[in-house]
């Protein structure tokens, strides 16, 4: 737990520090139409840079009690974590190919099949019926264009 | 400001609430917004942000009806998930565990949840006459604001934060901070050069805070309820028409705590960037403190399920004041609905009431209409809205995901922000566990173009000098408020070492838990 207040704080240093960069490629003092473009988040990225480093020295001061000293992430969490991101990372990749009606889907039947496990009695109800009512209300009813994806852009209108 | 105009205006607003259509506009809303509330990971901020593109159909007034409406039914709904599942749905039914699910677990699921919702409904009804008879004076007051005074004010949003929020005041500082750099990126509005983009052509646009809301908010909580390997199993709950009048019966008696909590609830919610969940975790420290049997908080007290829950829903109310009167949000809900108001071409502010007398007074008539028809139907789902909880996590949590990425997608319609929405996802997650309060960041994020536009035109208007704020009373009152709740967290250790309950501190404790 310390050691990841530590890395916390040495990486919000670190971003602090990109930001600092990106501020001083404008002007940060009085120009003629008053404060400069990157007056704003130039003090700005100094504060966060100010306030990681002190919290660097509260983390490095932190004496190691017991509870401090446990990892940040419970051994046993990280089997279910993973599970839980990287279908998610995976089927965010596949949304510009698949789209979210047909990456949903396959998502939903994916994740409820490998982790929920559940019997395809579940599965296929769930992973067809809410993409559908999904493509109904968003694409029909209320007109709002999501993703679809060359898959499914191809059945549907044919290119 | 005459009695009898605002008698009118409410009777007005109560006739434009009342017609059909809109009537329909808000059941629908309170039933989503219910649903979204028992939902884990699904609050109010997402729920409204999720239905704002849907509202570009619908008259402005309609369309914050429906907001509105779905913002009163996540406050219910909240109530629902952490009294029968020991999981706060939203951030501020966390201090309504605490004492509703032992209640519960005692068997008497059906007097935690009446308690809940007929202290909210108390507290909201309460809260909308202040909000009746308090909006216009406030909203004339704030015509004489420039733009040192907005300024001020606005600080003093990002200072209750640190003075009342509790926690570690630097994480709190760091965390306002970096939503307010996350509003620079894209182009400076004033000299309208491309900045803090990294490069990147689609950062140009911005970062949108709906897409980092969602993140933060909905894929950090599921991160969260994944690893410490909570499984959604309820306990029954069957509400008797017994345990109603038993519970109604007991009510007289936390009279005060009811008046404390309301008052408590409007006031922090009223304040800019703080909300119901601060208010929430104070209300409860109190009702406690001044308690004759503080002991039996936390094991099934119904007072600790009645104060959180009356301030929870009286500082929702009071949140929607600032954003109508002054057009600063009261907490990260009112902001995605104050993005609304853009997106409808109104301009929030204190000539809304003089120029949209037919919007601003239809949401005050309908606030009175909602929470009437709110009360009934959760009164009477209760155990519908609990079999969401049935539905195992297994598909709960792929569904969320889902409608977190629609939500996502179409706040700007570009692929990059699905990746944003995951990355502050899995930060949501870090930060939440290391103590880093999320609520400052989404706030500062809305307000940033604001506030730097604030600063940088009161620098103009003092040549460069910030001495400009010593010559105005009003900026300079906010600024001396702002600074001693920046100097809060130093001093309350001194305070305390002089009179040093042990209530207090728990309290300030709890308060701390956001």
């Amino acid at each position: 737990m310390r050691r990841a207040e530590i890395l916390m704080a040495l990486a919000l240093s670190l971003g602090a520090g990109a930001l600092l960069r990106q501020a001083l490629r404008l002007p940060i003092g009085w120009t003629a139409v008053g404060p400069g473009a990157g007056f704003f988040p130039f003090w700005l990225a100094v504060g966060v840079a100010v306030c990681a480093v002190i919290l660097l020295g509260q983390g490095l001061r932190a004496p190691l009690t017991e509870e401090g000293g446990a990892p940040f992430i419970p051994s046993g969490a990280w089997k279910p974590l993973l599970a839980v991101f990287l279908p998610m990372a995976a089927v965010v990749a596949l949304v510009d190919y698949l789209g979210i009606y047909l990456g949903g889907a396959l998502y939903l039947a994916g994740y409820t099949w490998l982790v929920g496990r559940h019997r395809w009695h579940t599965i296929l109800p769930v992973s067809v019926l809410v993409p559908l009512v999904l493509f109904l209300i968003f694409e029909k009813w209320f007109l709002l264009p999501l993703p679809k994806g060359v898959v499914l852009e191809y059945f549907l209108y044919g290119r | 400001m005459p009695l009898l105009s605002v008698f009118n205006d409410l009777l007005f607003g109560l006739g434009v609430a009342l017609t059909p259509f809109n009537m329909t506009v808000a059941v629908v809303g309170l039933i989503l917004g219910t649903a979204i509330g028992v939902l884990p990971g699904l609050g109010g901020t997402n729920g409204v942000a999720l239905l704002l593109p849907l509202t570009f159909t619908l008259q402005p007034t309609s369309a914050i009806i429906l907001l509105a409406s779905v913002y009163w039914g996540a406050i219910f709904g909240g109530a629902i998930t952490s009294i029968l599942f020991n999981i706060p749905g939203e951030p501020w039914s966390v201090a309504t565990t605490f004492d509703g699910h032992p209640l519960a677990k005692q068997g008497k699921p059906g007097i935690a949840l009446t308690a809940a919702f007929t202290s909210s409904f108390i507290g909201a009804l309460v809260s909308i006459i202040l909000f009746t008879f308090f909006a216009p004076p406030l909203a004339e007051l704030a015509l004489r604001f420039g733009p040192p005074e907005n300024f001020a004010v606005l600080l003093l949003a990002f200072a209750t934060f640190t003075g009342l929020g509790g926690g570690n005041p630097v994480k709190t500082v760091l965390m306002t901070l970096l939503g307010l750099l996350l509003s620079t990126v894209g182009f400076d509005i004033v000299t309208g050069q491309p900045r803090m983009n990294f490069g990147l052509i689609s950062l140009q646009s911005g970062v949108n805070f709906v897409v980092i809301a969602i993140g933060l908010f909905g894929l950090g909580e599921i991160f969260l309820t994944v690893e410490e390997g909570l499984r959604l199993e309820g306990i029954r709950a069957r509400l008797s028409f017994r345990d109603l009048v038993e519970t109604w019966r007991q009510f007289p008696r936390y009279a005060a705590t009811i008046v404390r909590s309301t008052i408590l609830g409007f006031w922090i919610g009223v304040l800019p960037g703080t909300g119901a969940t601060p208010a929430s975790f104070m209300s409860y420290g109190l009702a406690r403190q001044f308690s004759p049997h503080p002991e039996r908080f936390g094991k099934g007290e119904v007072e600790g399920v009645v104060a959180p829950e009356t301030a929870a829903h009286s500082a929702g109310i009071g949140a929607l004041l600032p954003m109508v009167t002054l057009g600063i949000p009261g907490s990260p809900t009112a902001a995605v609905m104050l993005a609304g108001f853009f997106i409808w071409g109104l301009n929030p502010g204190p000539l809304l009431f003089q120029t949209q007398r037919e919007f601003v007074w239809g949401l005050i008539g309908s606030m009175y209409i909602a929470n009437v028809i709110g009360v009934l139907i959760v009164l009477t789902l209760v155990p519908a809205f609990a079999a969401i909880n049935r539905i195992p996590f297994g598909i709960l949590a792929p569904l969320i995901v889902i409608m977190s990425s629609i939500g996502a997608y179409a706040a700007n319609n570009q692929i990059l922000d699905l990746w944003i929405m995951l990355g502050s996802g899995v930060a949501g997650y870090l930060f939440k566990k290391l103590g880093y309060p999320l609520a400052p960041l989404v706030v500062a994020l809305v307000l940033g173009d604001m506030t730097e536009q604030a600063l940088r035109q009161t620098l103009i208007m003092g040549r460069g000098s910030p001495a400009i704020f010593l010559g105005r009373p009003i900026a300079l009152g906010f600024f001396l408020a702002a600074a001693l709740l920046f100097a809060l967290p130093a001093l309350r250790p001194l305070w305390r070492r002089a009179r040093p309950p042990a209530e207090a501190k728990e309290a300030m404790e709890a308060g701390s838990l956001r």
